[in-house]
């Protein structure tokens, strides 16, 4: 934690107690709570000259909020509570949470970690790597200063357009990267003198939507829609060759820390630790092998006696070494001292001695090459390879082992201890033990990568010109500094299109790392960007990382993973979890000794090991001895809380290892918490006054230290009450949750009372609820997807819950108010089917519209031909009309908007040149003529042209978009699902006069049939029913919050009084009939998706169609045209029911049937009745067979297998 | 002898088209919706605000929808 920070947390705070925030009115203290995004965000990144921003900001709002009424709407919503109304501090303080969401929020993460990777990471790369020399030329230097990040700006810059920025939707229409300029300045020596150079441009960065250098960072809503971008938007993705490209969080286990592992069968204990640092990634182990303990590393050829290891780090005297590993306990001793005997039985006593044995186990070629194995050096290896290869992250200075030496010998330790008590090893699943990379992480590995590669390739360069003894004009490196400038460009552009992350250094090879933004729905896109992707192999058959952990709880989403193969393995991010991102460890250190801590590295075994003696570890490496934990950490905390550390900042204590564990590093998931001191929660009726009326933010909250984030390893060291109660009642508690259904993501938020429900139904509704279509964003009409698809009529849900309106998912819905009856009815409704009342659909219920994109490119070839579009071409018979397949195409050979397309027919006409690759040197100028290739609609539903972009890339090529769009109403077989995991296919469209009416005579909108719930248990749904009626009828949206939302009997008390049966069931009478059905009909509102399995993109038949060259055989799948298989299960039938010429039909005449010419001598196939083989026509018949079967048989000719057909015949004769 | 080689008097065009050939057509900016009429071969550009994504307008012929 840097003291400027410190700073800025205790600015906010001075100021709302003394500014002239109180000269103003409450008017503006008022409309301050309509305020937007932008200042906040602006407070929070700069609070220098707060005095007289304050007041500054005030007018602004005034200002604002008078032409921007929209914005109100994004504010944190606090329930439709007005100023005055009363707080209870237990029930209000989830107020807390749409604060948070405001400064931290679901994809915070992303766009933290982006903007610590473009402020720090970026920079401390540039200054690890600052200078470049020369081998040819001593002299010569170039020394980097500066490095930053531009605003995103345009390539193709000219004065026509007065500004050069770009907006990510010109990116995302114009199939262009969005980028800002890498801008770096530096030294360097040209002749005689040094020159500095500024402003140099040396590629270019893709920039995270809302990231800092984003232009949409900190906008309102007028200048989002100015910018043609939806104000909901979450942002943090990239926009990449015109396609958005999200960076998966990746999970992995936490680095530099020990894990301590038990493999009972082959009777191994081991602790090991990935130690990276910028320079190198390398694992270390400390195991116990058959009663001895050895090190293992990739660069020793064995594993080494640990006494030996330890000896060559300076521990010399076995008595110290016994001490540091098992202290005065004589168990731990007993255990250790085997492995002295074996040291010296190996004749090693002195530290000398113990290099020299390692020196001759360091693999060769790992440390220095050319030195062959005579000349070696072993002492000299040995000790390069224990100061900087072996557990690198513990640095070694001037030769100074201590601080290593005693992380190997707690390893030991913690193997030791393993050995004894079996339950102190160390899970892999627990979500203390792992770390999340996060996109700027990601992005720093390749970039620094990138830029060695750049900084290499200028030096061979700057290497080639000063190797010439004479040169024409004076040498400037400059220069050369621009010849290469693509490569950071394409190489990060690269990376994030393919998301293939290759990094050489650490050789890493990843494949998958980015994924294209799903933007099906608003939900789907909110679901990507929260998560998380495993690293452990999906085939691997163990249930221990799928598995539920109970450390998950509040940092990931229990509901919310996919079914099947990546089940539990890819996991989603709860609502208010943030991953920290990485503090300075000097300060903290600093703190630490200055809370009274001793120095470790002066410490010997006895002291470390005494009786209620407690190690302090930073990040894993033991740096200080405290004799008073629990007071040290007491009054760690305390300094978190006024804010002299960094938030992030975890301290807790470990009582099986006698440890506290200090952790500053990136990727550890957090989530805030309510302080509890004494049995009173910190967070008061008072400070929560001050929120509502907008004088307080989230961060004020932290840094007055009434919430604190608490990272999954400290909360194991919390005592956390659920209720206010409870907190206030039970002696001991330290932390209260803000609220409960916090446990649940953005996805599983959206499901009313999940608390009721069976929950595997949770976890279906949250894979459905990212297939429902709905609106997507604000700009979804000026965007143009590939596929698009958008309901007519979205309704914000009758039951919602506080997440739904934390997300706004109200004004980004998908789904409709279906009034619902629960009978059965017509038996087109078994198996979950649905029936649909024909006048709702004429209505508007379910429909929905679906855009389609098709691209163009109109290609440059290097020879200076060009693709181009052909005229239309007119009927023969008619010359006033166009010929049937152009009907649509304007003059110019592009569809015309509005126009109808239909199957076949044309909606681009280009045409490509025949020869691309004349050279036009002396009369090659190779043919002027063009080959049409046109492109036309191809599905069988027809469609209207919605619109046609034309736009230039950032090569220059032109690009034409052409938008079609299709109306589609529900129709039978369309897949409908309600919020609990209850999906269902229309089954039948009824006409309205066949439906069953209530007393009022209303008629539902579907009709579900009851047998959908025994076995279901979505109990949330009935009771969404029931609110749902109870809403409707009262004129309010109820709430279905999870471990909360309106309560039952609330709401069959609202029933009663409209008249109603509190059970929510009514009476009906039969629309066929017209007598009343024998049985109270469930009947209410339930809020139902409409998924994108739609009939007509699936339906599919063929009689005769087209077949695959190769094999003859007909293709497959709809998109070809394909056949409907007879696959190996549906021939086991026919085979068993001895279908036999049926099965000879299906395998042969209806598929690849070829006659071939067989030779009866040679069984090898012949051509016209001639067999080549025996050169003879003798022998040889026709028959058929299979055309596959055939080609297997040259196939294998060709491999030198030959395969003689034996022929027999069919009906022999009767001897 | 053969014949000396000549140097080609004139190199055939590449493209059928020169800027200026054919209809202009009517797109319109997206940025300030103004009227752009544009040419074969003509920088995709809106001639008011230099904006280069453009829109075609919508076809004057008449649409017939089956409201359903």
């Amino acid at each position: 934690m840097s003291p400027r920070k410190k700073a800025t947390a205790g600015g906010p705070v001075e100021v709302s107690g003394s500014t002239p925030k109180s000269a103003t009115t409450s008017k503006a203290a008022a409309q301050k709570a309509k305020g937007n995004l932008s200042d906040h965000t602006e407070t929070a990144a700069e609070s220098k000259p707060k005095r007289t921003k304050t007041a500054k900001k005030v007018q602004q709002h005034i200002h604002r909020a008078g032409d921007d009424t929209f914005s109100a709407l994004l504010e944190p919503f606090y329930g439709g509570k007005g100023l005055t109304d009363p707080i209870d501090t237990a029930k209000d303080k989830w107020n807390l949470l749409p604060a948070f969401l405001k400064v931290k929020g679901l994809v915070k993460q992303h766009i933290d970690s982006y903007n610590y990777f473009i402020e720090h990471e970026i920079k401390d790369i540039v200054r690890a790597n600052k200078v470049v020399t020369s081998d040819v030329d001593n002299t010569f230097w170039l020394e980097y200063l500066d490095i930053r990040i531009g605003a995103p700006d345009r390539l193709d810059y000219d004065d026509r357009k007065p500004q050069n920025d770009i907006t990510p939707n010109e990116c995302r229409l114009r199939d262009m990267t969005y980028a800002a300029p890498i801008i770096v300045d530096f030294k360097y020596v040209r002749g005689k003198s040094a020159i500095l150079r500024t402003n140099v441009a040396i590629g270019r960065m893709p920039i995270m939507l809302k990231s800092r250098p984003c232009r949409l960072a900190g906008k309102n809503d007028r200048e989002m829609a100015h910018m043609n971008e939806c104000a909901l938007d979450p942002g943090g993705y990239f926009v990449v060759n015109g396609t958005e490209k999200v960076i998966l969080v990746q999970e992995q286990l936490s680095k530099n820390r020990v894990i301590v592992e038990a493999d009972p069968k082959k009777g191994i204990v081991s602790a090991s630790v990935t130690s990276t640092t910028h320079e190198r990634k390398s694992k270390t182990y400390v195991l116990m092998k058959k009663e001895r303990v050895y090190l293992q590393h990739n660069i020793l050829t064995e594993p080494v006696p640990i006494v030996v290891a330890l000896k060559a780090m300076g521990i010399q005297s076995d008595h110290e070494m016994l001490l540091l590993v098992a202290g005065d306990d004589s168990a731990y001793q007993d255990e250790f001292s085997v492995n002295f005997e074996e040291c010296a039985q190996l004749g090693v006593f002195s530290q000398h001695q113990a290099l020299e044995w390692l020196g001759q186990r360091v693999k060769m070629g790992a440390t220095k090459k050319g030195s062959n194995n005579r000349g070696r050096n072993y002492v000299g290896e040995a000790l390069e390879a224990l100061a900087t290869i072996i557990i690198t992250h513990v640095p070694v200075i001037g030769l100074d082992f201590r601080p290593k030496a005693l992380y190997i010998c707690f390893m030991v330790r913690r193997v030791l201890m393993a050995v004894h008590d079996p339950k102190l090893v160390d899970d892999r699943d627990y979500v203390g033990n792992k770390r999340l990379e996060l996109a700027g992480q990601l992005l720093a590995l390749l970039f620094e990568d990138l830029f060695k590669t750049f900084n290499n390739n200028l030096k061979i360069n700057i290497d080639k010109v000063l190797k010439k003894p004479v040169r024409s004009m004076e040498f400037d490196a400059y220069n050369h500094m621009q010849s290469h400038g693509n490569l950071i460009t394409q190489g990060m552009n690269r990376a994030i299109s393919t998301g293939n992350w290759s990094v050489k250094r650490f050789k890493m090879e990843r494949a998958g790392v980015t994924h294209v933004l799903s933007r099906l729905s608003y939900i789907s896109a909110l679901g990507m960007m929260t998560r998380i992707s495993s690293q452990f192999e999906k085939t691997r058959k163990v249930s221990g990382p799928r598995a539920l952990q109970p450390s998950q709880f509040g940092m990931l989403c229990p509901s919310d993973t996919p079914e099947g193969e990546a089940c539990g393995l890819v996991k989603n991010l709860a609502l208010m979890t943030h991953i920290t991102t990485y503090d300075d460890e000097e300060p903290v250190k600093k703190l630490v000794f200055v809370l009274g801590a001793e120095d470790i590295a002066s410490m010997s075994g006895i002291e470390i090991y005494a009786p209620g003696a407690y190690v302090i570890f930073v990040n894993g490496t033991p740096i200080a001895l405290t004799r008073k934990p629990k007071e040290f950490l007491n009054s760690f905390r305390k300094f978190r809380r006024m804010g002299r550390v960094s938030e992030y900042v975890s301290i807790y204590i470990n009582n099986h290892t006698n440890a506290v564990h200090i952790a500053t590093d990136e990727g550890r998931i957090c989530r805030p918490l309510i302080v509890v001191e004494n049995n009173k929660p910190r967070v008061t009726k008072k400070s929560l006054e001050a929120l509502r009326a907008g004088k307080m933010e989230f961060d004020d909250f932290l840094y007055r230290g009434m919430v604190e984030y608490v990272d999954c390893n400290e909360e194991n060291d919390s005592y956390i009450a659920l209720t206010q109660d409870f907190a206030e009642k039970t002696p001991g508690i330290t932390h209260l949750e803000i609220e409960p259904f916090t446990i649940l993501g953005a996805v599983a938020g959206l499901i009313p009372y999940p608390h009721h429900n069976q929950s595997p139904r949770n976890t279906y509704q949250c894979a459905m609820g990212k297939q429902a279509i709905g609106a997507i964003a604000y700009n979804q009409f000026s965007r143009i997807d590939t596929l698009l698809y958008l309901m007519v009529y979205p309704q914000q849900p009758m039951v919602k819950s506080r997440t739904i309106e934390l997300i706004h998912y109200d004004k980004l819905p998908a789904g409709q108010n279906a009034t619902v009856a629960v009978m059965s009815f017509s038996g087109y409704d078994i198996e979950d089917a649905l029936v649909l009342n024909k006048a709702s659909c004429d209505r508007g219920f379910g429909r929905c519209q679906v855009f389609r994109k098709y691209a163009a490119h109109i290609r440059k070839y290097p020879n200076k031909t060009s693709d181009r579009l052909g005229d239309r071409e007119q009927d023969a018979k008619d010359p006033s009309k166009p010929i049937k397949k152009h009907a649509v195409l304007g003059p110019e050979g592009v569809a015309m908007v509005g126009e109808r397309i239909h199957s076949g027919e044309v909606y681009l006409n280009k045409e490509t040149p025949l020869n691309t690759t004349s050279s036009g040197i002396g009369s090659d100028y190779g043919s002027n003529e063009h080959r049409p290739a046109p492109m036309s609609y191809r599905l069988p539903d027809f469609a209207y042209i919605d619109k046609v972009m034309v736009s230039q890339t950032e090569n220059e090529t032109t690009v034409f978009k052409v938008q079609t769009r299709q109306t589609r109403r529900p129709e039978l077989g369309d897949k409908f699902s309600s919020r609990h995991g209850q999906k269902g296919v229309v089954g039948i469209i009824v006409e309205q006069q066949d439906m069953p009416f209530a007393d009022s005579g209303v008629t539902p909108d579907i009709i579900m049939n009851p047998h959908g719930f025994p076995s279901r248990m979505t109990v949330g749904k009935m009771l969404e029913l029931l609110a749902g009626k109870a809403g409707v009828l009262n004129g309010t949206l109820e709430y279905g919050t999870a471990f909360g939302g309106s309560k039952v009997d609330d709401m069959g008390d609202i029933l009663i009084k409209n008249g109603f049966s509190y059970s929510g069931k009514d009476f009906v009478t039969s629309g066929i009939t017209g007598e009343s059905l024998p049985a109270y009909i469930f009947f209410g509102p339930i809020y139902y998706q409409k998924l994108k399995h739609m009939v007509q993109d699936k339906m599919h038949s063929r009689s005769r169609g087209p077949r695959a060259i190769l094999t003859r055989q007909p293709t497959e799948g709809r998109s070809r045209d394909g056949g409907l298989r007879l696959g190996e299960m549906e021939r086991d039938c026919l085979i068993a029911y001895g279908a036999s010429q049926l099965l000879l039909e299906r395998l042969m005449l209806s598929s690849d049937a070829h006659e071939v010419d067989i030779c009866e001598r040679c069984g090898m196939m012949g051509y016209q009745g001639w067999c080549q083989t025996c050169k003879s026509t003798a022998g040889v018949t026709r028959m058929t067979m299979p055309y596959a079967a055939k080609l297997l048989v040259q196939e294998l000719l060709s491999m030198n297998v030959l395969v003689r057909l034996k022929l027999e015949d069919e009906f022999p004769h009767p001897k | 002898m053969s014949q000396a080689y000549q140097v080609p008097t004139v190199a055939p065009s590449t493209t059928r088209d020169v800027a200026g050939d054919g209809p202009a057509i009517n797109y319109l900016c997206g940025d300030c919706n103004s009227k752009v009429p544009l040419k074969r071969g003509d920088p995709i550009r809106c001639k008011e605000c230099g904006h280069r994504v453009l829109y075609k307008e919508r076809t004057k012929r008449m649409v017939q929808f089956e409201a359903r």
